[in-house]
């Protein structure tokens, strides 16, 4: 099936030159049935070559070296992270609650007005009452760390790279694979190097989410026009005061939209970093998964959602170049300003911009006495600094008003009584309800004759025959295939290095793993394919299904990967189908935005004389709009198989099988050697599926004239 | 200027959030403790948690790690403080790294000679662990006796995946280190064992097979809850007696089947281990006296076990509506 995927797209291309190609492909197909069936067993490397080649031992003894020699450096940085992170948890967890709900909202309010505070009361108050508030304390420690340490570093080598064109060309290459890998493979040698628990987890997180703030920053600085540091200069600055005082506040805005990318990839790693033991939300979801119960996992993922919405908001919010407090009467505060012609609208409004007026009036009031006395007081001195002061406290009475409240819970806690933790008798968790509810689903005969259909039908059809093929099928063959192809779509070059990785992978002893590993990779992204394809048609035409497909899209690339395990895990229990499904529910959104943009971005004059000339919607969609949209769906399918790869390592949580379950295995039995083998496999499969499919792509590209 | 007026909000209140934090109390009598992966374990994890936070003022940071010897060597090397009820015969690593006699009721239980990077007391659990078949099944067959007669009726525990073979709903997670195919291979008897991936997967793989009436072949230890609704029958399988080539470092050279792991597993006295440096910390002596002394019982942790397993209180809930109806524990206080 690696082949019949690959090569129906190659023949779709060539068949207009002749029939030769087409037939010889279906020939090896056939040729590759055949020899898949005169195995007696699953095809391995010769045994002198897996004895021979004891990677996991060269691993495991060069564990042995840096434990002695390296470890005891990476130990003590992990440490001060540790001592950190600690300070940080302990901060959010001793305080009160309402303290913390505020410190997240005031800023909230300042930067988003009433919509933004709204959603983050929501999401602050959703944490306690679904019973996960320490568990939300110690997410946000962990990212709230990660981030500031990342931009820390990121920003500083983003300058370098803007200042040195070699530091950037070397560091180019380096970020391109940071990127490049999925996120599970940073957390292996973090546990190695930095231990378990918060450390590791903030160290991988760093690594995993600089990428976007090196470069932002990079790109911020280089934008900014060179007419504007040579005026610098003409007048007389210096380098640094060039850098600080010109490049970097100009570049500000590119900085800050890097920070939104690592505050969104960051919230993705540190969840998942509860597989080497980090706490927090992703650990309570975890758990779940584990006991099966479908309601706490659900509502963990919740937490995690809005936490992500809400940065991401707020980091958008706060990096806007204008002010969002509506400032006059005309603006609405919560929905959008076009529904001003309802009068129903102007009634919902009307109340909030009251209490906005109020709230305003009351705490500018106390700022200005505030000030006003303070401005008296120091006046007694020195008139200059008591006006000066005041006028500072004035122009800021947001921040100082704030303050204030924050100080005011801070005082009424320590000593008029303890707020404490959030309150029980709010809790409005419906966990036991989503389970009851999921499990009467799971007792209702027809439900589950259907679900099981399903199921068998994909096992027997689908996922145990193509797992045969590819098991059974020599491995020599299987590589010959895979590095024709990546000669015949990006060249020799990469075809010695396809022949290099593949021979690496059987050496170690996991091919057939590998083997089982895209076969589910494969038939998921087909069935991505198959489910996709329609939906983006359909979304492509209509403007409404497109705004709701939209939201559950941005949700759906916003959970954590893991999180896709739960609804899987409801309805279908454990095993490999319900590991191929989550994958096709976590690696389908790609496929189709990707339709949806290749279809829309179609130039009207095409599919207007193709109207003129009679051709009907079908018509026009096949023969016009899909020949020029394949480029696009050719990069979907780029994005859908990393994404798949991505997957293959958690789920061997719900029953997967192949290279992801040789990470775990080797993890629980603490052999390096073992869950590395297995982890760069995936990377190595990844990394010559991609390749193809973006040389493939430009290919059609180049083609199409685009 | 505005934006830059919100800038400053933003950073300020950073600041000035740090400012209390710095002020903040910082605790010092602060643990880590790995929550086992299966039930019973859970539980006495909790019982010594609840102990030392409720009554001995400490701070458990309580991380989910998978339970095999990545564990012990998370622990020997300092990354998790201590973890809860191993089980001595599954335990691979703690031959190589206790170095202390194992004590259990005044009573030597066992004696390691490792190089000392864990420390191990009893928890007071005793476990026991063989294969079950339903009791309907061994009503229906009088004719069978143990784990020899398995292969006579292996139809009947066959399943689509494993073919002619019988299935044995096998040790869920790898890292216990059960040997499952290995034991089933070297008695010959010709099952397929399954791994699948917890506690919770495999007990509803069973539950499903009880209720439908099919015969089937279940991993299982005591105490658990699964006993309490379903009548289940051991196979006995040989008695347990230890392979000292059977180790990573013989590249597991098997005896045969002499010994483990073609026999049943040991009466396992389990234990709490954990990282002596961290223990010889004057602030956690009292951590360790409360180790030395604890001993949780069968019969409370099986009593809990029906409460979480089948009337669905969290594992906390039901630590603390033992520790609440009950003084057993006051014993154990330093």
């Amino acid at each position: 099936m690696a082949l019949t995927q690959d090569t129906s797209l190659l023949s779709s291309k060539s068949s207009t030159q002749s029939l030769i190609i087409p037939g010889l492909i279906f020939a090896a197909i056939l040729a590759s049935i055949w020899l898949a069936f005169q195995g007696e067993d699953v095809s391995e490397f010769p045994v002198f070559i897996t004895d021979a080649f004891t990677f996991t031992a060269w691993v495991n003894a060069g564990e042995d070296f840096l434990k002695d020699n390296i470890k005891v450096y990476t130990r003590m940085v992990a440490g001060y992270v540790k001592d950190l992170y600690w300070m940080l948890e302990d901060f959010l967890l001793d305080s009160s609650w309402v303290f913390i709900a505020a410190l997240l909202l005031i800023p909230s309010l300042a930067f988003g007005g009433i919509k933004l505070g709204f959603l983050v009361l929501f999401g602050t108050m959703y944490w306690g009452m679904v019973g996960l508030w320490d568990s939300a304390m110690e997410t946000l420690a962990l990212m709230g760390l990660s981030v500031f340490l990342s931009v820390a570093v990121g920003v500083i080598l983003g300058i370098f790279c803007a200042l040195s064109d070699r530091f950037e060309r070397n560091m180019k290459p380096a970020l391109d694979i940071m990127q490049v890998m999925p996120a599970f493979v940073y957390l292996i040698p973090a546990m190695f190097f930095f231990g378990i628990g918060g450390a590791p987890a903030i160290l991988a997180t760093m690594i995993y989410s600089m990428p976007p703030i090196i470069r932002l920053t990079n790109l911020g600085i280089r934008q900014v026009p060179n007419e504007t540091v040579e005026t610098a200069t003409a007048f007389g600055s210096s380098k640094s005061q060039i850098l600080f005082k010109v490049q970097i506040p100009l570049a500000l805005p590119s900085i800050m939209m890097g920070v939104n990318q690592t505050i969104m990839m960051a919230l993705a790693l540190v969840v998942l970093a509860t597989f080497i033991g980090a706490q927090g939300l992703g650990s309570d979801i975890w758990v779940s998964i584990k006991k099966l119960e479908v309601g706490a996992a659900l509502e963990g993922g919740i937490c995690v959602l809005l936490m992500a919405i809400m940065f991401d908001r707020f980091g958008k919010a706060a990096s806007r170049e204008t002010v969002t407090l509506p400032s006059d009467s005309q603006k609405f505060y919560l929905l959008p300003q076009t529904w001003d012609i309802y009068p129903i609208a102007r009634q919902v409004e009307k109340p909030l911009q009251l209490i906005h007026f109020a709230f305003a009036f009351v705490f500018s009031s106390v700022i200005r006495i505030f000030s006003f006395i303070l401005n008296s007081v120091i006046s007694l001195f020195n008139k200059d600094y008591g006006s000066a002061i005041a006028q500072f406290i004035n122009a800021h009475y947001f921040f100082f008003s704030g303050l204030l409240i924050l100080i005011g819970i801070v005082y009424y806690d320590a000593n008029v009584a303890a707020i404490g933790t959030f309150p029980e008798a709010w809790n409005l968790s419906i966990r036991e309800e989503i389970s009851a509810g999921v499990k009467s689903l799971v007792v209702n005969d027809t439900f589950i004759s259907i679900t099981k259909t399903i199921r068998s039908t994909v096992v027997i059809y689908l996922l145990r025959p193509f797992d045969f093929y590819l098991t059974y099928l020599p491995y020599w063959f299987t590589i010959g295939a895979l590095v024709l192809i990546s000669w015949k779509s990006v060249g020799i070059r990469f075809a010695i290095i396809t022949a290099i990785l593949l021979a690496f992978i059987g050496a170690c002893n996991i091919w057939t793993e590998a083997m089982i590993t895209l076969s589910s990779v494969l038939i998921s992204v087909l069935l991505c394919f198959v489910i996709g394809v329609p939906i983006g048609i359909l979304a492509s035409y209509s403007k409404r299904f497109q705004n709701i497909n939209e939201v559950i899209l941005d949700a759906m690339q916003t959970l954590p990967y893991f999180c896709y395990l739960v609804p899987v895990l409801m309805f279908f229990g454990g095993g490999a189908f319900s590991a191929l499904l989550a994958t096709i529910i976590y690696s389908i959104p790609p496929i189709i935005r990707l339709t949806v943009l290749g279809l829309s971005q179609v130039s009207s004059t095409y599919s207007e004389v193709s109207k003129s000339f009679g051709g009907t919607t079908i018509q026009t969609l096949n023969k016009i709009k899909f020949p020029l949209a394949v480029p696009s769906l050719v990069m979907g399918f780029n994005q859908t198989v990393m994404m798949a790869f991505a997957m293959q390592i958690v789920t061997p949580l719900i029953g997967g099988k192949g290279l992801g379950l040789e990470v775990f295995n080797g993890l629980a039995r603490s052999d390096t050697g073992r869950a590395l083998a297995a982890g760069i496999g995936i990377c190595l499969l990844a990394m010559i599926i991609d390749r193809i499919s973006l040389a493939w792509t430009k290919k059609q590209r180049d083609a199409l004239g685009l | 200027m505005k934006n830059s007026l919100f800038a400053k909000t933003f950073a300020a209140l950073i600041l000035s959030s740090f400012l209390v934090l710095s002020a903040g109390t910082a605790n010092a009598k602060r643990l880590t403790a790995a929550v086992a992966d299966w039930t019973g374990g859970e539980l006495t994890c909790q019982v010594a948690v609840a102990i030392l936070e409720e009554e001995l003022g400490y701070r458990v940071d309580r991380i989910e790690f998978a339970s095999g010897t990545g564990l012990w060597e998370a622990i020997a090397a300092g990354d998790i403080d201590f973890a809860c009820e191993s089980w001595p015969s599954y335990a691979e690593a703690d031959d190589v790294m206790v170095n202390m006699n194992l004590v259990y009721d005044g009573e030597v239980v066992k004696e390691y000679s490792g190089d000392g990077s864990v420390d191990a007391y009893t928890s007071g659990i005793i476990g026991m662990s063989d294969y079950y078949v339903p009791k309907y099944f061994v009503d229906a067959n009088p004719d069978f006796k143990d784990w020899s007669d398995l292969n006579k009726y292996k139809d009947q525990f066959a399943t689509p995946e494993t073919g002619s073979k019988g299935r044995l709903i096998g040790c869920p997670v790898a890292g216990w280190n059960c040997h499952d195919q290995k034991r089933l291979d070297l008695l010959g008897i010709d099952f397929e064992a399954s791994e699948l991936g917890t506690e919770v997967a495999a007990l509803a793989e069973a539950q499903g097979a009880y209720d439908r009436g099919e015969a089937f072949l279940l991993y299982l230890w005591e105490p658990h809850f699964f006993f309490g609704k379903n009548e289940m029958v051991g196979v006995k399988l040989p008695a347990y007696k230890y392979c000292d080539s059977f180790t990573e470092a013989n590249n597991w050279q098997d005896c045969g089947t002499a010994a483990w792991p073609a026999t049943g597993w040991d009466k396992d006295y389990t234990m709490n281990y954990m990282n002596p440096e961290v223990m010889s910390k004057p602030e956690n002596a009292e951590a360790v006296a409360f180790f030395k002394k604890m001993a949780f019982s069968n019969t409370d942790q099986a009593k809990m076990l029906v409460r979480v397993g089948d009337d669905g209180l969290s594992v906390e809930e039901a630590v603390a509506e033992w520790k609440n109806s009950t003084d057993e524990w006051k014993a154990w206080l330093p």
